[in-house]
């Protein structure tokens, strides 16, 4: 099989792996070699479903010995099967690299053999572009669940971001549908990861030339859909993932039915706006200061379809408002509907020189669409603020109508991050 | 309010701004304009003064690095007629310091600050969609049409990242090139243009990259307006993934 057979068996397989981030890392190229990494993270281009790519996304190979019913590659389903040898993706990622197509390198892969010999030869393929072929530039490597603690530190030395996938968000769905993977072996390489990333940190405080373990940090994916838990236990799940494990992201992908295995759930079409409205939610627990417990409760265990979750949030809060532009804090800012990082921001360092009028607030870029029901500007509100709460939220339908009309209109949050 | 002139060039406009500066007691109430040859053109004509000019970014880079930064980008854009603004907002700057750029509901301020992100979004862009290709010599080559003048801080970002390799960069419609070769950044002007040969492989590896770009995609979850929101069209004319669509 020639190199662009193998290449479109082994990135068609690597497509439903939701992760792109390239930044996060910054080095320095090697004088001799190729490639840099920058912080901020470059995109390349953006893809027929208008995801970025950033990274050149490949599976090793998907000759898979495990059997797990969502997955394309499991064993029992009769897919064409193809495995790189190591200089194969060498080249590819060298000749990309040098073309300015790519970023760097995602190398995932099937479970060939024992999940040592996998992450064995995917970290030679990492260990070769660094030393031999002196490449500065992005490295993401997925960790096979299993596979020893040696091969993990040593993947976390060559590369700049280390992921292990969760998969699924709870150990029976995991039991149920990947019988050979189990919870345990999921997160004890996170856990450990993670201490490795603190502890070389604290080295490189004290000696700037100690080596770098996984400096873009770890990541992880689940896939939403194909299993019955609820948007309450996949945020609990990923509050606790960023709290405890010191995740960077967990990116979450709706499940494309890809099989008729009769344990998965019959779908009309991937769960698009469910996955949008997760990626909302987990950007509230991340930047906004929101708790899980905050967005969704055992009673409410679902996000809302017709309200982002900060809009559903300031609806069930209307003690909360209105809050004062010109006097609220950071803190307070964030919760208003309408009002992001950016505009946050922006408004705390234009106030400094005068106070800002209803003009100011759209030059500022606050969606004013939205904001106006939340807020005052020096004591004048836009919309009376003493009205109840349910007709708040018809009003606030009618407003967003035109927006309601395109709920197929879906851009990730951060897709540039 | 007391109007002036200068020559039209970079230097010319940075030391007017400089004189101006030392000599007016409220710059904010100046206008500064680039001489045109009219026969009534009223205003006072400042001379070109390039020490004057220097000592200006310097002394701004020192008390407002943030603000140069900005000034950087802007010029980047090569827009005409905003001369006053350029006034009034390192008047501000030498005032506030970097604080300058929260100033955003004044108006010299926005002006710049949002055509400088302009520039600044392009150049970050381009870092991304710019497309070598390798010649017949094993030198690179990459084409492009960007609307703002980004080659000089373009070609430094490469000359960080392709550090081995020999190429150079072409801005089609403004005809300046930039070459990087042993170590070594020149920037020049190309008045004829002829397309080099490309080597063996070359076509090789963009049938690669094609194949990739297409097999990446969920085929469940196409959308094609999301693609052209995130890569608008005028950049596809340069794009390898893009030929022959």
């Amino acid at each position: 099989m020639d190199t662009l057979a193998k290449l479109q068996i082994l990135s068609g397989a690597a497509r439903y792996d939701a992760s792109c981030a390239s930044s996060g890392s910054k080095r320095e190229g090697p004088a001799c070699g190729t490639g840099n990494t920058s912080s901020s993270g470059i995109c390349h281009s953006w893809s027929d479903d208008g995801r970025c790519i950033s990274l050149l996304k490949l599976l090793l190979s998907n000759d898979c010995r495990y059997d797990c019913a969502y997955c394309v590659n499991r064993s029992s389903n009769s897919v064409e099967r193809a495995s790189f040898t190591a200089r194969e993706v060498v080249d590819l990622t060298l000749d990309f690299y040098r073309r300015n197509y790519i970023e760097g390198l995602f190398l995932s892969s099937a479970v060939m053999g024992s999940p040592d010999q996998t992450m064995d030869r995917m970290v030679r393929v990492a260990e070769t572009l660094r030393t031999e072929e002196q490449f500065g530039g992005y490295i993401h490597l997925k960790i096979i669940p299993g596979s020893s603690s040696e091969l993990v530190r040593k993947a976390g030395l060559y590369a700049d971001r280390i992921s292990v996938n969760i998969e699924l968000p709870s150990q029976a769905s995991l039991q149920r549908l990947a019988p050979q993977k189990h919870k345990d072996a999921i997160l004890a390489p996170m856990a450990m990861i993670g201490r490795e990333i603190a502890s070389s940190l604290v080295e490189r405080k004290s000696n700037r030339r100690a080596p770098r373990f996984a400096p873009a940090g770890q990541s992880t994916q689940m896939i939403i859909g194909a299993s019955p838990e609820n948007d309450f236990q996949i945020l609990r799940l990923s509050q606790g993932l960023y709290k405890k494990m010191n995740l960077k992201r967990v990116y979450y992908s709706a499940y494309v039915p890809v099989t008729d295995d009769n344990r998965l759930p019959v779908l009309a079409a991937p769960p698009l706006l469910r996955e949008h409205r997760l990626y909302q939610a987990d950007w509230l627990l991340r930047f906004y200061g929101f708790s899980a417990e905050e967005i969704l409760s055992d009673d409410a265990p679902h996000l809302d379809e017709t309200f982002d979750p900060k809009t559903a949030w300031a609806l069930r809060h209307p003690e909360f408002f209105p809050v004062e532009i010109n006097r609220a804090d950071y803190g307070t800012l964030l919760r208003v509907p309408g009002i992001g990082v950016v505009s946050a921001k922006r408004i705390i360092a234009a106030r400094r020189f005068s106070a800002i009028t209803p003009e100011g607030m759209k030059k500022i870029g606050v969606v004013m669409k939205r904001a106006k029901y939340f807020i005052t500007c020096s004591g004048r509100s836009f919309e009376k603020p003493d009205r109840p709460a349910t007709l708040l939220r018809q009003q606030f339908l009618i407003g967003e109508s035109s927006a309601l009309a395109l709920p197929t209109q879906l851009v990730l949050p951060g897709i540039f991050s | 309010m007391n109007r002036y002139l200068y020559d039209g060039t970079a230097d010319g406009l940075f030391s007017a701004i400089a004189w101006i500066l030392e000599e007016e007691p409220d710059p904010q109430q100046v206008a500064l304009a680039e001489r045109k040859d009219t026969l009534f053109e009223d205003g006072f004509f400042i001379s070109t003064d390039a020490t004057q000019a220097e000592d200006l970014f310097f002394r701004l880079r020192k008390q407002a690095p943030d603000a140069a930064h900005t000034l950087y980008s802007f010029m980047l854009a090569e827009k005409e007629g905003t001369e006053s603004s350029l006034l009034h907002y390192i008047s501000l700057a030498f005032i506030h310091g970097d604080k300058v750029n929260g100033h955003l509901t004044h108006p010299a301020v926005r002006d710049i600050v949002s055509v400088a992100k302009k520039a600044g979004r392009e150049l970050h862009r381009m870092k991304g969609l710019l497309r070598f290709e390798k010649l017949r010599d094993g030198a690179y080559l990459a084409k492009m049409e960007p609307d703002h003048n980004i080659i000089h801080p373009l070609a430094y970002h490469f000359s960080r990242r392709l550090r081995a390799q020999h190429w150079f960069l072409y801005d089609v419609r403004r005809r300046t090139a930039a070459r990087w070769n042993q170590g070594a950044l020149q920037f020049g002007t190309i008045e004829q243009f002829t397309a080099p040969a490309l080597s063996d492989d070359e076509k090789k590896v963009q049938a690669l990259w094609q194949a990739f770009f297409k097999t990446i995609a969920i085929p469940d979850r196409k959308n094609p307006r999301l693609q052209k929101s995130n890569m608008p069209m005028k950049y596809w004319k340069y794009l390898t993934e893009k030929q022959g669509e």
